[in-house]
């Protein structure tokens, strides 16, 4: 039997089983959520009243003495009964939200792109509304396993989707089914929109100019984020790294080239981390911004790849004056993008 | 009566001549030694240099300043500094109007409505000054500077300058703490108050006209409210009345949230994987200043209480009118709460502590005090988030009476 949880003036129906913030987001209710795994912390809540099962949440992003005072991981906890929650970072202004929704899609095209790289193309039976750069998961036929993918679209290429799948040698949803048995025509079950990962509505995007570090498929999420923040200002100062091990692990190139040679603001600077080619840069992504980059005051920042590719950003983000609050990094570790050599120091 | 049980033969066959020879340099440069030790031997003892009883403890403090035996006294070098009636020496319906008088101002719904407004920008004006130099002194550049601007545009001393503000707090500490008593109980050291009396002429020849103005033409800044509060129509607080515990506030109220943000800034550099987590995330700022106030106490041991009848406290049989200076700096290290106080450490348990004091004399200033600093540090951190400790340089804290850092260099790139 559902229960009903209350945040504010809202009320949405949660069954025992099916997490706060799933219940939340799928009603429409905005609630901050980054990894929805339990391990970033970002969707922690207050139980104001009744109470919750915290099922998955781990003792490290909820330690005992927090949930004896009451918070909850709305991306782990379940009802126990009828339940009040504050969301302390959710209170204030009322923010846009794509409502979460369960899809079924079908493969239009599985394509090769770069060495272990492969991008799907899913075209959706009814429109799915979402932010650029936000992910979903699917589900690997047969296992239920999840898998989350970002969406490499623009919102308005909101019926057949892209993502960038790296394989991983071993891996029950790259090696055995992206890699193996998938084929065009397939239904695939999914869910999404989802993460805060994203850029804002367009009356929030103050235009500032951005600088965006991609490691491995962390591509996937900047070809959806790029390419919008360019349609709302199609000058705007935009650079974009794109680190992998060697040449053969870039895509999209010319897609990204050809985009530079039409937006005069925009830059997109591939760099091989392992095995140098004469016409690209050498090194880690994040060193190269720090070197192109000699001021970044007033710019926003975005992280999208291996957690130690990610972690040297902040650290080159703030070396170049970055605001913190300024900083963007996805917060999934994509399985894929461990395996991709383009983490920095 | 007991307050707190402790067989007082432990505490009475204890030597304590060890006091005899601890020194006002001494306490100033660093008083944890003494005050450790005085926490394992005798939480509530008579230290000659003072002159005075001293609480050292979380519990004997916290019993102390919430105990019905005992109501507030000004220490005597604070009561030669201030004069009477100052806030944080009196009792009974001239602390009840004095509290109501300060009060409205510093309301949290009060607070809130103004706060952000307030003190921003003064923040970026001084960031402005030197964000794009790669290095600066925080103390004096920053720290010190948006502690006293947002106070003293909120008193209604817009026009009276930040240096000028920072000099009268520094005179007015040093003439507070000259705590020094000798064997006759008189002061030790009689001619440091001269700065201090000196700081006040300065004071009253500044803030007089003000005054003068505000009886006729009342605003909104915090004195006007002062003089005029509560009194039947045509009527103002008198002047006299008043200026204690305005020189209170050009003290204490002054000089600590900028103390505060220093300290916690040190702590964070003491750990820099926390200093990173916070510039990370602002969020975790209100928590990073409290532990830096409980690391390192800005007001360290300023205010005392005396008993109103015998009492035994600790296992000391106090007589009526015995005075106790409530050292909370040092029971925010007492390790019978906190595990190696003398580490910060942004993620230890989130424990109350007594860096505000406790009972009806507890700070008036808390949430103002706190928000000053929460968004120093968030603008501070916003503008330069590679903040770097200038290591060529060291951190020097002094102070017994309030504490702090006297400089901190830092570097950045730019
Ligand atoms: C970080 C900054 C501050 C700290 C650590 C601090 C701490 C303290 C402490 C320990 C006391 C004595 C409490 C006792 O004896 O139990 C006190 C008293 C007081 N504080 Fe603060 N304070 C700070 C800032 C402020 C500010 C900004 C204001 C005013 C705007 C303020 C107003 C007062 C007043 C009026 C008293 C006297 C209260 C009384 O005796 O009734 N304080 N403060
Ligand atoms: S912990 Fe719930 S969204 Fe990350």
């Amino acid at each position: 039997m559902a229960h009903t949880v209350t945040v504010g003036d809202r009320r949405v129906e949660c069954a025992p089983d099916q997490s706060l913030l799933d219940a939340f987001l799928r009603a429409g209710v905005w609630m901050p959520n980054s990894c929805n795994q339990g391990t970033c912390g970002t969707c922690k809540l207050r139980v104001l009243d009744g109470e919750v099962d915290h099922r998955g949440s781990p003792a490290d992003t909820l330690p005992d003495e927090e949930r004896q005072a009451g918070m909850a991981l709305a991306c782990q906890a379940s009802p126990r009964c009828d339940t009040v929650v504050s969301s302390p970072t959710a209170s204030g202004a009322v923010r846009g939200t794509h409502a979460l929704r369960d899809l079924v899609a079908t493969v239009l095209d599985v394509e090769d792109v770069a060495r272990d790289t492969r991008r799907l193309l899913l075209g959706l039976d009814e429109p799915l509304a979402f932010s650029a750069g936000q992910y979903v998961e699917l589900v690997v036929p047969g296992s239920g396993v999840r898998r989350q993918y970002s969406l490499a679209n623009t919102p308005e290429e909101d019926k057949v989707l892209e993502l960038h799948v790296r394989r991983v040698p071993g891996g029950v949803a790259s090696d055995a089914w992206l890699f193996g048995s998938v084929a065009v025509g397939d239904r695939v079950e999914l869910t999404g929109p989802l993460g805060d990962f994203h850029l804002p509505d367009a009356a929030d995007d103050e235009g500032e100019p951005m600088a965006c570090i991609a490691g491995g498929t962390g591509l996937a999420p900047f070809l959806g984020i790029v390419r919008t923040a360019l349609q709302r200002r199609p000058d705007r100062e935009i650079v974009l790294y794109h680190g992998v091990r060697g040449a053969e692990d870039l895509y999209d190139v010319d897609r990204l080239t050809e985009l530079a040679a039409a937006s005069p603001g925009f830059r997109f600077v591939p760099v091989l981390s392992d095995q140098p080619a004469p016409s690209c840069r050498a090194g880690f992504p994040t060193d190269a911004f720090v070197e192109d980059v000699p001021s970044a005051r007033g710019w926003s920042g975005w992280l999208c790849g291996p957690p130690a590719m990610v972690e040297a950003g902040v650290k080159a983000f703030k070396r170049r004056r970055m605001a913190p609050r300024q900083v963007h990094r996805e917060k999934f570790t994509p399985a894929d993008a461990l395996d991709t050599g383009a983490a920095g120091a | 009566m007991t307050i707190t049980e402790q067989p007082a033969a432990a505490t009475e066959q204890r030597d304590l001549s060890w006091l005899d020879a601890v020194t006002m340099t001494e306490l100033e440069r660093d008083p944890y030694p003494v005050y450790e030790r005085l926490r394992r031997e005798a939480p509530l003892a008579f230290v000659p240099v003072l002159g005075s009883y001293v609480a050292s403890t979380a519990e004997v403090c916290r019993s102390i300043a919430t105990s019905p035996d005992f109501e507030a006294v000004i220490t005597p070098a604070g009561g030669r500094t201030f004069g009477h009636p100052a806030i944080i020496g009196v009792n009974g319906d001239v602390h009840a109007d004095l509290r109501s008088m300060v009060e409205p101002a510093l309301q949290p719904v009060e607070v809130d409505r103004w706060i952000d407004d307030l003190v921003r920008p003064i923040a970026r004006g001084f960031l402005e000054q030197f964000e794009d130099d790669g290095h600066a002194e925080l103390v004096a550049q920053y720290c010190e500077p948006v502690s006293v601007r947002a106070l003293g545009d909120l008193l209604g001393l817009k026009d009276v300058s930040s240096d000028q503000l920072r000099d009268w707090f520094h005179k007015l500490n040093r003439s507070f703490t000259n705590a020094a008593m000798d064997e006759n109980g008189e002061f030790a050291h009689p001619e440091g108050f001269a700065e201090g009396d000196a700081a006040k002429a300065e004071i009253r020849s500044i803030v007089d006209p003000l005054i003068d103005r505000w009886i006729v033409e009342p605003d909104d800044s915090a004195i006007s409210h002062w003089l005029h509060d509560g009194m039947p129509p045509g009527r103002t607080r008198d002047r006299e009345y008043i200026y204690p515990t305005i020189y209170v506030y050009l003290l204490g109220a002054m000089q600590e949230p900028g103390h505060g943000m220093a300290s916690t800034l040190v702590g964070l550099f003491s750990r820099p994987e926390q200093m990173e987590e916070v510039v990370d995330d602002p969020t975790l700022i209100p928590r990073a200043i409290s532990e830096g106030m409980r690391w390192t106490s800005p007001i360290w041991s300023a205010t005392a209480r005396i008993s109103t009848t015998p009492v035994t406290v600790a296992g000391v049989d106090l007589p009526a009118g015995t005075p106790v200076i409530l050292s909370y700096g040092s029971a925010n290290h007492d390790t019978g709460l906190y595990e190696a106080p003398t580490a910060y450490d942004l993620h230890r348990p989130p424990l109350p502590h007594l860096a505000f004091g406790a009972g009806n004399h507890a700070c008036a200033g808390i949430y103002f005090a706190n928000h000053v600093m929460r968004i120093g540090l968030e603008e501070l951190f916003e503008s330069i988030p590679n903040l770097e400790r200038d290591t060529r340089e060291g951190v020097e804290f002094w102070g017994w009476g309030f504490r702090g850092p006297t400089t901190l260099h830092v570097t950045w790139e730019v």
